[in-house]
């Protein structure tokens, strides 16, 4: 069977579907893959400099989040692997669930009602809904 | 010579008043602009100053700078996200204004319907610049504070030429619909494009330029130029301005170095101060409070008409709207702060002051108009916090204040426990004192990390928002290092600049990132 793909961000369920994936792959005994997908393109037109320091701060930060994410799993005795990808979320996700075979997806969503959440629930329902007809594989919400 | 003098002496005056008016109201909970009007009234109460108000004054001089300045700090990110309800409120919301207002004050005080669509449209421009400078004071969610704002600025520019198309109907008596469209669409986007061109050439110029002091001189020119270029074709120079300070200051800075972007926040900053001191000072000097009091019942009549309009289009019009959208246009606690938040200022009163006086009825559209400024400065620019606190808005959630609280805690506690140690060391506290201390202070901080992991569990946003800031003191630091290496002379100034400018470079996005906070799309 294909690896469990955890999709994170540092949103604020990180840490619950972080938790959850980590069980899952405990459970099923699978692969474990910690996904990060950075996107610089929320900033618009920038000087190629800054597109670049942006661009590569991102994808620090998105190491420093896997790092943690694997240290906890690691806690927990479950090995993971981490991946951080550049480029649009969705499709870079999509992509990578084709690319890995993967069994299960889990992503979190915000509980959070704000507005301007850009990924509401009600988006990532149709996100999941639309990964569960595109891949073979299940997809997990987390709130 | 002599009343170059004297216009000087008084410049110095009202900037020196303005000056203690800002230093005063530090210690207290008023607006600075609602105080600006206060003194100036007190002072014209006490000791009237012979000021003449024009309108030239006020839209040649002191508009450019405060529009060019609210535009130029505006990201235009936020502006995009917002662009629907801005529109909707700048355009059809300024012409519903104008006929709402109309037609009640028509009603009410016995004006000619042409007469009181005037004053419908002049007084249907929006000034929030006390709001504004609460929300930032408040930490209001950047998107309502850029919803008030962008509204603030395109309807300026509407309502001048809304007023201009009344103005003639009322003078001529004459009205083409058609014709008064063409000229609306001619006078705003002839205005918008003359901005647009402006400062598209200044923001090129400021990206092969990338001195702090010529982009500086090279943007206040703009602010200048373009109001002045746009009324010289005939089309609106304040839509001129707004579209020039919204290049120049996301397209022009994006290619400006750290060092430029900082004297140029600087000193839009300092002229946003300045020309706002003196419009809101001025406004209080010009009162004419006796005029004021005859006028009371027609007065009394546009406060109502203008607070009944105004909750219609900012209640109604999202109601149309969700007939189209499926999300809903703007979150209702936002359109409460939009209802109250809707202050007049500087606008309405330069085009009230450009009224002919062919017009019969200025004096009383005069009247009406201050005691519309003076009711929503003194009356709604003081209350707004309130609301601002009853809907929350002015809060942090409790999770962002509990973590500064465990933060705050951390930090001290590890601090004391620094103190004790010196103390210890010192052999001014004995071993058991040190040891029986210790282990209070540790389980204390143990306590404290426990409630913050706590934290981190339910709201992981908050380890994402510390990860960033860790990586600034970080990058910080490095840019202090440098400083170091340089002074020792181990680093050319040339290398020293080049890894400087990409430490600032790298300060920059982080800040985008932590804006951009709200854009976490996937948890």
């Amino acid at each position: 069977m294909g690896p469990i793909v955890c999709a994170t961000r540092g949103g604020e369920a990180s840490y619950r579907t972080q938790a959850r994936a980590i069980e899952l792959a405990k459970e099923r005994n699978l692969e474990l893959v910690f996904l990060c997908v950075v996107d610089a393109g929320f900033a618009g037109p920038l000087s190629k400099r800054l597109a670049a320091a942006l661009d590569d701060e991102l994808k620090r930060l998105g190491r420093s989040l896997l790092n943690v994410a694997e240290t906890r799993a690691q806690d927990q005795g479950v090995p993971a692997k981490t991946v951080c990808m550049s480029g649009p979320v969705r499709e870079s996700i999509e992509a990578y669930l084709r690319q890995v075979s993967a069994s299960t997806l889990v992503i979190g969503c915000s509980r959070s009602s704000e507005r301007h959440q850009a990924f509401d629930s009600e988006d990532v329902t149709d996100f999941a809904e639309r990964l569960r007809q595109t891949t073979s594989a299940e997809v997990i919400l987390v709130a | 010579m002599e009343e170059f003098l004297t216009v000087e002496a008084l410049v110095i005056i009202l900037v020196l008043v303005a000056t203690l008016v800002a230093i005063a109201v530090r210690r207290i909970r008023l607006p600075y602009t609602v105080s600006l009007v206060l003194v100036g009234l007190f002072i014209s109460l006490q000791r009237p100053i012979d000021v003449e108000v024009t309108p030239e004054l006020i839209l040649a001089i002191f508009v450019p700078p405060l529009i060019f300045e609210a535009a130029f700090h505006l990201d235009f990110r936020l502006l995009r996200s917002n662009l629907a309800p801005i529109i909707m409120l700048a355009v059809p919301g300024v012409i519903l204004t104008t006929l709402f207002v109309g037609g009640m004050v028509a009603l009410g005080t016995g004006l000619s319907f042409a007469t009181a669509a005037v004053f419908g449209a002049l007084i249907a421009a929006t000034d929030p610049v006390a709001v504004v400078a609460l929300f930032r004071a408040l930490g209001v969610p950047r998107q309502l504070a850029a919803a008030v704002e962008g509204e603030s600025l395109f309807n300026d520019g509407t309502a001048i030429v809304v007023f201009n198309i009344a103005l003639t109907v009322a003078l001529t008596g004459a009205f083409d619909p058609l014709g008064g469209l063409f000229d609306f669409l001619r006078v705003a986007l002839g205005g918008m494009a003359t901005g647009v061109a402006l400062g598209w050439l200044t923001a090129q110029l400021m990206a092969r330029v990338d001195d702090r002091l010529i982009v500086s001189t090279l943007t206040t020119l703009l602010a200048y130029s373009s109001y002045l270029v746009a009324e010289r074709f005939h089309v609106s120079g304040v839509l001129a301005v707004v579209m020039a300070g919204l290049i120049s200051g996301n397209v022009g800075l994006a290619s400006a170095s750290p060092t430029s972007k900082i004297m140029l926040f600087n000193l839009w900053d300092y002229l946003g101060f300045l020309a706002n001191s003196l419009v809101f000072l001025l406004i209080g000097l010009d009162v004419d409070l006796s005029r004021l009091w005859t006028n009371l019942i027609p007065i009394a009549v546009a406060v109502i008409a203008v607070l009944l309009s105004r909750g219609a289009v900012v209640y109604g019009m999202p109601l149309i709207a969700r007939l189209f959208r499926r999300r809903p246009l703007l979150p209702i606690n936002w359109r409460h702060i939009l209802f109250w938040g809707g202050l007049r200022g500087a606008i309405s009163l330069a085009l009230v002051l450009s009224v002919p006086t062919t017009l019969p009825e200025r004096d009383l559209l005069e009247s009406m108009t201050f005691g519309v400024l003076l009711f929503t400065l003194l009356g709604q620019g003081t209350t707004i916090q309130f609301l601002l606190d009853r809907l929350g808005l002015s809060q942090q959630p409790p999770h962002r204040v509990a973590r500064e609280k465990r933060l705050g805690q951390y930090f001290a506690g590890r601090a004391g426990l620094r103190r004790l140690e010196h103390l210890h060391r010192e052999g001014l506290l004995l071993d058991e004192m040190w040891d029986g201390l210790r282990v209070d202070y540790l389980r204390d901080q143990k306590h404290v990390m426990e409630h913050m992991i706590q934290l981190f569990h339910d709201h992981a946003e908050l380890e994402r928002e510390l990860l960033i800031q860790a990586r600034r003191e970080a990058l910080q630091a490095e840019r202090g290092a440098l400083g170091d290496a340089l002074r020792r002379g181990l680093l050319s100034e040339h290398v020293y600049e080049e890894l400087l400018t990409d430490i600032d470079y790298r300060l920059e996005a982080l800040d985008l990132i932590q804006a951009a906070r709200v854009d976490v799309e996937i948890d």
